[in-house]
This record gives C-alpha cells, sequence and structure tokens, in this order.
C-alpha cells in the first residue's frame, strides 16, 4: 500500500477500524496504563528536541512539540503537533498531524504527514517518543517520491532556495 | 376664735390621739375618745394640717428610730447562732413595730376620710400597706454595707436543720444532731424550725422576704443544687440523671420553697396570688440553675465522658438536652477543646492513644450534636496535631487491621462494609431536616460534615487516600515478611474490607503481595518433594515475592554462611526447574532463622534474623573476631556490625573483649548469665528487625517534587503558558503514578515560586510558563 | 577454658524476588515490567507468563496475542519476522 493515504481515511476505516473491532476493547484501562507509562517515560528521560504532553485531562489527546534537527534547513524552527490515540493502541497507530504549518514535502497543507510508521509499518513497539523522533529525523531526511506536497519536493533538491522559503514561511505562520 | 386654754386643751387631746406628735407610739385613746377628738379637729379645719404633721412625724420616727434600731442588730458576728438570734430579734421587733403603729394608723385612715383631698397616704389607699411601703423604703434607704452577715448566718443555721428534716430521715446514730450539733438530749432543731418559719413568714407579710433574704435565701438553694449534682454525678456516666433532678427540682427544693414562702406550709395559699407568683418564678430559676449547673458539671466530665463513650451514652443525651436548655454550646467547645489539648495533644501520648481519643471523640460528638459543627470545631488541632506526628498513618492502617488496640476502628471498618450504600435511605428522611446550628461555618458544606465517617475522618486527617494505602503496604509487608506464622486468612479479610473502603485498584499490589506468601508455601512443598534438592538436616523456606508489587526493600548488604548459600542456590535451581523461565534473586538479609544454640549445659532454641544467625554461626567456626574480620567474611558495614552484635552480648553470648574486638563468652559464664530461655523466647519478638525492613513513604517523597518539574517542563513546553489550578489538575491526574506522589496546591504555588525566582520559570499575570530559551 | 559452642540451624527461611529470565526489562508492547503483568491482569507470574518468538523476543503472551490478533501478517513486533512461538 502507498505512503499516500489521509490519515483520516486511515484512522476511521480500515485497517485501524478493523483492529477496534477484533480486539476486545472491554476497557480504556489498558491504553490509560501504556500512555501513563509512555508520559513518565518521556517525563524522565526528556530527549533533545522532543517531547509531549496530555493537551487536556483526556489522555487520549496529546500536543508534542520537536525542534528542526540542527545540520539542517529546520533547524531553530519549532513545531506543534497533535497526537491522537485510538482506543486500540498501542496495536494500532496514533493519528500525528502539525498543528503549526509545516512546509515539507511529506506534509500537507493541513498537517497531515505520511510517514510509515504511522501506518503499515506500524507496530506496537512504538511510542510517542519513537514517533516523534521519526517525524523529526523525516524533516531532515524527506522521502521526496512521495510527496503531499509538490512544491516543497520540487524545491527540496536546491537547498538554498528551500531554505529561504521554509524561513518565510516558517515566520508568517509559526505563531497560527 | 377660741381663747389660748382652749386650743391648748385641743392639742393635748390631739396628741393623745396621736402620740407620734409627742414621739411616743402608745396611746390609751379608744376609738370613741378619737371620735370625739376627730369632731373637734373637723371643727377647727385643721384636719388636713393635722394628717401631714401625723405623716411627718410618723415618717420621722420611722427614720430615727425604727429602722437605725433595725439596721443596729446587723453587725458582723462570728458565731452563727448570735447572728440566728439577731436576725430573728430584728424581724421581730420590725413586725412588732407594724402590729405597733397600727391603732394610730387606724386613727389617720379615718382622719383622711374626712380630709377634702383624701389623699392616699404613703402611696396607698391601704394604710397598713403605705406603711408597709414607708418601712421597706426607709430601711432600704439606710441598708448598711454589711446587712447579709447575719441573714446568711440565720438561713445557715435553718437550712441545716431544714434540710436535715426534709432530706435524711434516716439520722443514723450519731450522738450529735446533724440539724443544730446539739447533742440529741438538747436538741435545738423544733425551736430552729419553728423561728424559721415564723420569721419567713413576718418577712413575707412585710414584703422584704425577697429584697433582704433573696440573696441568700438563692445562693443557698443553688449551693444545695450544687453539692447534690455533684455529689449524684461523680465519676457514673452510664446513668442518665436529667429526669431524676427534674424530679428533685419538683419536690424537695419546691417543699423547700414553698415551705419558705408559706410560714412553714407545705402547700401555697390557693388565693394568695403574690406568693404563687413568687414561688413559681423562682422555680424557674433554679430550674434553669440546675440544668446550667448539671450541664457546666458534666462539661468538666466530658474528656473522661467520651473516652467511656458508648457506655457513657446516657450522659452524652443529658448535656445533649441540656445544651438546648442552656447557653453552653461555646463553653462546651471551649473546654473540651482545652481537655483534648492538655491531655492528649503532648509527645508523652502515643499516637494510637491519641487516635483512639480521637475516634471516641468522633463518635461522642456525632451523637451529642449530629450536624458535626461542635466536631468540626473541637477537633481541628487534634488534627494538626496528628499531622504532624510521622507515625499517624501508621498507627491508623494498625489500628484498622489489628484487633487489639485499635479493634474499634477494625469494627468501624467492618461495619462501613456492612452499611453498604445508606444514600437512599437518607433521602427519606428530608422532613427531619434540621438548619445549621449559628456557630457553623457558613463557608463548609453541611451535607459533608455529617455524611464523612469515621475512617475518612482519620485518613483526611493525613490528607491522601494514597499515602494511606501506601503506608498500609508497607505494614502489610513488614507483618508478612516479620512473622514466622502468617494468618493469611485473617490478611485476606482485612484486604477485602480495604477494597470495600479504598477501592480495588488501590488495594491491587497488596493482594499480589498475600498471593505471592500463599504461592510461596505451596511452592515450599513442591520443593521439598523435589529429590534434586537433596537431603539436608536444615528445612529450607522460601518466601518468593512478586518485585513490582511490593514496595522497595531497605538495601542492606550481607554475605551468608557458605553452607546457607549453597542451600539457597540448590533451592533456586529446584525453582528454576519448577517454573521455567523464571529465576530467583534472595535478598539476603531478610526473613528469618530458627537455630539452636548448644554452650555448656546450656540450650537455646531461638528465632533470629538472618544476621544474628550468621554472625553466631561464624563464632562456632572461631570464637574471636574482631569487628574488621567480621566485615571482611560479613560484607556488613562496621558500624552496622557494632550496633547489631550488641543482641549477642545482650543474651550473653558474646562480649567484647578489647575495643571492636568479640569473644565468645566462656561457657560455664553462659551458665550464670542471668538470661533466662524464657526471657529469651520473648526477647527474639524484639530483634532488632522491629525496625521496619521497607523504605518509610518518608524515604519514597524524596525527591518526588523533582518529578513534578519534569511533568510542569513537560506541560509547559507543549501547552505553552497553564494556571496554577490547571497545573495542580494535570499533575494529579498524570503524575500521581507512582503512588505518595501527591502535592497540595499550596504546597505547588510554593514551589512553583521558588522556581520563579531562580528564573526556570516566567510567571505571566495567573500563567505560568517556561522562559525563552 | 574455652567450651565450644555447637549452632545447629533447624529451618531457614529465606526471602527471594523471582524474576523472568528475559533480555529486557520490559514487555515491548505493553511497557509493563515483564516481572509486573500485561494491563489485562492482575496477577504476575503464571497468571501472564511470557513467550518467545523463535526470532527470540518476549513478550507477555497476552500482549503478543493481542498484537497478532489485530495484524494481517503475523510477524514479531519487534523484528518483523514471522512469528512463531518458541516452546523453549
Amino acid at each position: 500500500m502507498a505512503q499516500n493515504i489521509n490519515p483520516h481515511y486511515a484512522s476511521s476505516s480500515n485497517p485501524a477500524k478493523q483492529n477496534e473491532d477484533t480486539i476486545k476493547l472491554n476497557d480504556n484501562h489498558a491504553v490509560s496504563k501504556r500512555l501513563q507509562k509512555e508520559l513518565m517515560e518521556l517525563m524522565r528521560c526528556s530527549d533533545k528536541g522532543i517531547s509531549a504532553f496530555p493537551e487536556s485531562e483526556n489522555l487520549f489527546k496529546w500536543i508534542g512539540t520537536i525542534h528542526g534537527p540542527e545540520d539542517t534547513v529546520y533547524a531553530g524552527h519549532k513545531y506543534k503537533l497533535s497526537l491522537e490515540f485510538p482506543n486500540s493502541y498501542p496495536y494500532a497507530p496514533p493519528v500525528v498531524k502539525f498543528v503549526t504549518p509545516c512546509f515539507h514535502p511529506n506534509v500537507d497543507t493541513c498537517g497531515l504527514i505520511c510517514l510509515d510508521i504511522l501506518k503499515d509499518k506500524w507496530t506496537a513497539l512504538y511510542d510517542i517518543r519513537t514517533v516523534l523522533i521519526s517525524i523529526q529525523s523525516l524533516l531532515g531526511e524527506p522521502n521526496t517520491l512521495s510527496p503531499l506536497n509538490q512544491q516543497a519536493s520540487y524545491l527540496w533538491p536546491n537547498q538554498p532556495a528551500y531554505k529561504k522559503y521554509l524561513d518565510e514561511f516558517y515566520n508568517k505562520n509559526k505563531d497560527s | 376664735m377660741a381663747k389660748k386654754g382652749e386650743l391648748e386643751a385641743c392639742w393635748s387631746k390631739i396628741n393623745y390621739a396621736f402620740p407620734i406628735l409627742n414621739g411616743t407610739i402608745f396611746t390609751e385613746c379608744t376609738n370613741e375618745e378619737y371620735e370625739d377628738i376627730q369632731e373637734i379637729v373637723i371643727n377647727l379645719g385643721i384636719q388636713i394640717k393635722i394628717r401631714d404633721l401625723v405623716i411627718i412625724h410618723i415618717e420621722k420616727y420611722v427614720r430615727q428610730n425604727i429602722v437605725p434600731s433595725f439596721w443596729a442588730k446587723f453587725v458582723k458576728s462570728d458565731v452563727e447562732v448570735k447572728g440566728f438570734q439577731l436576725f430573728k430579734t430584728a424581724i421581730n421587733d420590725l413586725y412588732d413595730s407594724v402590729t405597733n403603729f397600727e391603732p394610730m394608723l387606724r386613727k389617720l385612715s379615718l382622719l383622711n376620710s374626712n380630709c377634702s383631698d383624701n389623699m392616699p397616704i404613703f402611696g396607698e389607699r391601704d394604710i397598713i400597706l403605705g406603711f408597709k411601703q414607708l418601712l421597706r423604703a426607709t430601711l432600704l434607704a439606710q441598708i448598711p454595707l454589711e446587712f447579709q452577715y447575719i441573714i446568711y448566718f440565720f438561713y445557715k443555721v435553718s437550712f441545716n436543720v431544714f434540710d436535715n428534716e426534709y432530706e435524711n430521715s434516716d439520722m443514723g446514730e450519731d450522738v450529735m444532731c446533724s440539724g443544730c450539733w446539739n447533742d440529741y438530749s438538747d436538741c435545738n432543731c423544733a425551736y430552729i424550725v419553728k423561728v424559721f418559719h415564723d420569721t419567713n413568714r413576718k418577712l413575707m407579710e412585710l414584703q422584704l422576704l425577697e429584697r433582704l433574704a433573696g440573696q441568700v435565701l438563692t445562693n443557698f438553694i443553688q449551693m444545695r443544687i450544687e453539692s447534690h449534682i455533684q455529689k449524684l454525678c461523680t465519676g457514673t456516666f452510664d446513668v442518665s440523671h436529667i429526669a431524676f433532678l427534674e424530679n428533685w427540682l419538683d419536690t424537695t427544693v419546691m417543699s423547700w420553697l414553698t415551705r419558705i414562702y408559706c410560714g412553714g406550709s407545705s402547700k401555697p395559699p390557693p388565693d394568695d396570688k403574690n406568693v404563687q407568683n413568687a414561688i413559681s418564678k423562682f422555680k424557674q430559676k433554679l430550674s434553669y440553675y440546675l440544668y446550667h449547673s448539671y450541664t457546666k458539671l458534666r462539661i468538666d466530665q466530658l474528656f473522661n465522658i467520651i473516652i467511656e463513650y458508648p457506655d457513657s451514652q446516657p450522659a452524652v443525651d443529658d448535656i445533649k438536652l441540656c445544651l438546648d436548655k442552656t447557653d453552653l454550646r461555646p463553653t462546651l467547645c471551649k473546654n473540651l477543646q482545652t481537655a483534648l489539648e492538655t491531655r492528649l495533644l503532648h509527645p508523652g501520648v502515643n499516637t494510637s492513644e491519641i487516635l483512639t481519643a480521637y475516634v471516641s471523640t468522633i463518635r461522642t460528638l456525632r451523637h451529642l450534636d449530629p450536624s458535626g459543627v461542635i466536631l468540626e470545631t473541637v477537633t481541628k488541632p487534634v488534627r494538626n496535631y496528628l499531622r504532624n506526628r510521622e507515625d499517624t498513618v501508621r498507627s491508623v492502617v494498625s489500628s484498622l487491621t489489628e484487633d487489639g488496640v485499635g479493634s474499634e476502628l477494625a469494627e468501624e471498618l467492618a461495619k462501613f462494609a456492612a452499611d453498604g450504600e445508606d444514600d437512599l435511605e437518607k433521602e427519606d428522611l428530608w422532613d427531619e431536616w434540621n438548619p445549621d446550628p449559628v456557630d457553623a461555618d457558613p463557608k463548609a458544606n453541611s451535607s459533608d460534615r455529617k455524611a464523612s465517617d469515621i475512617i475518612s475522618m482519620l485518613v483526611n486527617v493525613y490528607g491522601s487516600k494514597e499515602l494511606f494505602v501506601n503506608e498500609y503496604r508497607t505494614l502489610l509487608a513488614d507483618r508478612l515478611l516479620g512473622q514466622t506464622v502468617i494468618n493469611t486468612e485473617k490478611e485476606i479479610t482485612y484486604l477485602e474490607l480495604l477494597k470495600l473502603r479504598f477501592g480495588e485498584s488501590q488495594l491491587h499490589f497488596c493482594e499480589v503481595m498475600l498471593k505471592d506468601v500463599y504461592d510461596s508455601k505451596r511452592i515450599n512443598a513442591l520443593i521439598h518433594q523435589d529429590n534434586s534438592f537433596g537431603d539436608s538436616h536444615i528445612m529450607c523456606n522460601g518466601m518468593i515475592l512478586s518485585a513490582q508489587f511490593w514496595p522497595p526493600f531497605k538495601d542492606e548488604s550481607l554475605e551468608l554462611p557458605d553452607v546457607i548459600k549453597q542451600l539457597l542456590e540448590r533451592y533456586t535451581k529446584c525453582f528454576e526447574a519448577l517454573k521455567g523461565n523464571r529465576t530467583l534473586n534472595w535478598i539476603p538479609h531478610l526473613g528469618n532463622v530458627n537455630i539452636e544454640i548448644e554452650i555448656g549445659q546450656k540450650k537455646l532454641d531461638l528465632t533470629v534474623s538472618p544476621f544474628n544467625a550468621t554472625l553466631i554461626m561464624h563464632f562456632q567456626d572461631k570464637p574471636e573476631w574482631s569487628l574488621e574480620e567480621l566485615h571482611q567474611v560479613m560484607k556488613v558495614p562496621i558500624t552496622i556490625l557494632r550496633r547489631k552484635i550488641t543482641y549477642w552480648q545482650s543474651m550473653g553470648l558474646i562480649s567484647e573483649k578489647s575495643a571492636d574486638y568479640y569473644v565468645l563468652v566462656d561457657g560455664n559464664d553462659a551458665n550464670r548469665s542471668n538470661v533466662a530461655t524464657s526471657q529469651v523466647q520473648e526477647m527474639i519478638c524484639e530483634d532488632e528487625e522491629s525496625e521496619s525492613v521497607m523504605a518509610s513513604a518518608h524515604d519514597q517523597r524524596e525527591g518526588e517534587l523533582q518529578v513534578f518539574w519534569s511533568y510542569i517542563v513537560g506541560m509547559l513546553t507543549n501547552l505553552d503558558s497553564l494556571p496554577l489550578d490547571r497545573i495542580h489538575q494535570m499533575l494529579k491526574m498524570f503524575a500521581s503514578q507512582a503512588p505518595g506522589t501527591e502535592c497540595s496546591i499550596q504546597e505547588l504555588r510554593q514551589f512553583l515560586d521558588t522556581k520563579v525566582r531562580t528564573h526556570q520559570l516566567v510567571l505571566q499575570g495567573s500563567m505560568y510558563k517556561l522562559p525563552k530559551t | 577454658m574455652q567450651q565450644a559452642m555447637k549452632v545447629t540451624v533447624k529451618s531457614w527461611t529465606g526471602v527471594a524476588t523471582w524474576r523472568w529470565i528475559a533480555n529486557d526489562d520490559n514487555c515491548g508492547i505493553c511497557r509493563m515490567p515483564f516481572d509486573s503483568c500485561c494491563p489485562d491482569c492482575k496477577l504476575p507470574g503464571d497468571d501472564c507468563p511470557l513467550v518467545w518468538g523463535a526470532c527470540s523476543h518476549c513478550f507477555h503472551i497476552h500482549c503478543i496475542v493481542k498484537w497478532l490478533h489485530s495484524q494481517p501478517q503475523q510477524q514479531c513486533p519487534m523484528c518483523r519476522q514471522d512469528w512463531k512461538f518458541n516452546n523453549k
């Protein structure tokens, strides 16, 4: 299956939907427990440049923050993301979107991300931390073969021009 | 115009009729004679003048003769009987003067009726009443400072007799009459009673009883009431006295009053409204006094009443009734609070005792004041105090689960389980609703006050359920590891009760702990059957714990003797064979060892800690050890060795030969050591392991705020800025995973403020955020 | 004269914690320690055992079964090799 599927679509039908049906989800308790654990882990050893925390009392909705990786055109940028966890988590992946608009070949204008580990390459061993790290590294290493943002994909090989456009875009949108 | 001689004759006739004009009272003038004299006066047209003149002279006489001679008898005297006599005489004289004046007063009244103005004399239509009025007014105008002395003596003497007559019919076999303190042979009681009633009657007639003797009488009766209550109510709280006291007031005290007011008669004159009113007013006063005195006494005893509750419930019922009739509620609160503070809240009282008293207070005051307001007010200092005691949670938890001292709490726990949810019942009681008392804190919710049960009141002392449950877990761990014989069934029963109270999830860890104990028995049995375990003369048991579910253990090192290490290794091998893919980590310093020591003639059978067993086993191999050598073989720090070796020293088996050098005591010396085996057996219970092997809740709390900080940084990184209450809420939601991590909003504010001061946080308006990097 | 002392150990009750012999501390799927149980269980050990795959990765049995059920292909979530239970 191609990487470029709409996460909305993905989350509301197969395979995630299927998961929710097939797995007995008698309680959210197990999911909460795992998310609590992840939170504790994240708080204990804070990685450089990534962070996340539940948005409100609802443990199934988080806000994440990633800093653009050093030595890439994204260095110095800070992006907010939203993470939503299905009841079948970790057997199904979370839905992750950029909240801060992000000019990137694999991110569309709505913030949707095209990343294999959020789709068919998902495994229960991934977690918020690994997802955020993957997205962080995706910033510096886009997959230009299956772009969601054609313009960014075209511009990517010309790094100085890309950087110029990116900075303008970022400064214009960072507070929106 | 009459002649001068005629006038003089007239004047002497007038003086004959009204001798007062000459300064005397007595005259032989008959009514017939008087009529003639009055005729003359009327003919002369001087009736008004004569009347006024007579009045002036009467007033003067009263002022200058009667009243001064009356008050002259009121002298300070030390002799009671003299005072008695003086008062009697004073009243008699006063009374007689009215009688003596009467004929003249009648004439004056007649004269007045012939005056054109016919004005009331001495302010009254009835001249006798008027005269009494005059007497009273004049008396009171000249009242001396110390007038009460002889009145006091008079009533003291008479009351004693009176009391004796009406109260104690059985006089016993005293030689002396307990009424008048004379020998029975010349008992004066009858006389005294007669004088008493006589005097009272006269005072009543003069309407002076209340004014002159009222205060003294009231004092005496109040003293009687007081002493009666004291006699009746000391020490015992298991009987209600109020009905009895009310009855006593209605009969005994009322009969005194009636007799005093009615000159000895036991019934008030049916037509004399004055007397009836006076008596009923007096009774109201006394009745209030009775309730007041009784309540005050009970309030003074309240602490003891509380300690004896529920046996003392009758006394509590009495107080409850009386509080409505008196204004002693504030007094009760203040006194009880003081009593609790002075008797409970100091370092000399064990926490368990404070708790027992606290529970008793809760129960008593619940009964006394269902609104819960008194309870809340009075026990506040107790709660504050308990909060500062380190062992409070431990004591509460242990009393919740132990039969002995704190069985009340255990009962309470069981009761809670039995009661279940009675909320529905409460709905039906809407028509019994009462508003809160006026001293209630309007900010507090009244249903909270009423609804919270004793256990939650205790839990709330410390703040959080989690901390409480955590402490229970530590205690349970200590108990399970410390006892050689574990009553698993009992522990399970308590756990079930606690689960009902605190919820299943909170106590899940404890459930696993108990299951570990249970499983260990099975594993031991299986391993003992295993041939590969080998035939050892040492019975080896394991207590196999699920580490994740037990509280953290104190870290202690101990190198066990080789023979034991091999034994445990064999046990591990068997375990591994039994439970695939699983192995064991031994915690060498935990557990218990049953050893037999033979030294000289003496044989000791002891259960000791692995440390003590290891130590004595080394001394078996070699009778002399320096601490340094022991440290080498046992891998235990020297300071701990030095402290713990005292166990064997106290047993008389090891002695310190020179500094830090220990030797086995000679067998014969050991025999002489006066530690009897029975004593030893008791001592093993006090083997040093009475201290917890678990890291305490306080230890675990160390560094907790640091955990909070990483959460706070995490939330502010992603959510930008948050107000205090949101941060608190988030922490409660997400950071309270680790047991015991709780933090009040005030504590959090302080913590955040220090972070603001050190520029790790920025406070903008009411929002906290991270400083820009 | 020093008289010998004889110490006889009649019984020794030791305390030990048990643990799974695994190459990791936590189950990768539920993140709970192996020595604890999966989120759906209450009791560790026999009631919530570990299983090993042919690839030598191990999980709580309930976790891996749940994972395999949720996936179209039966792969180890760790190494993506086909999952086979290793009954060692």
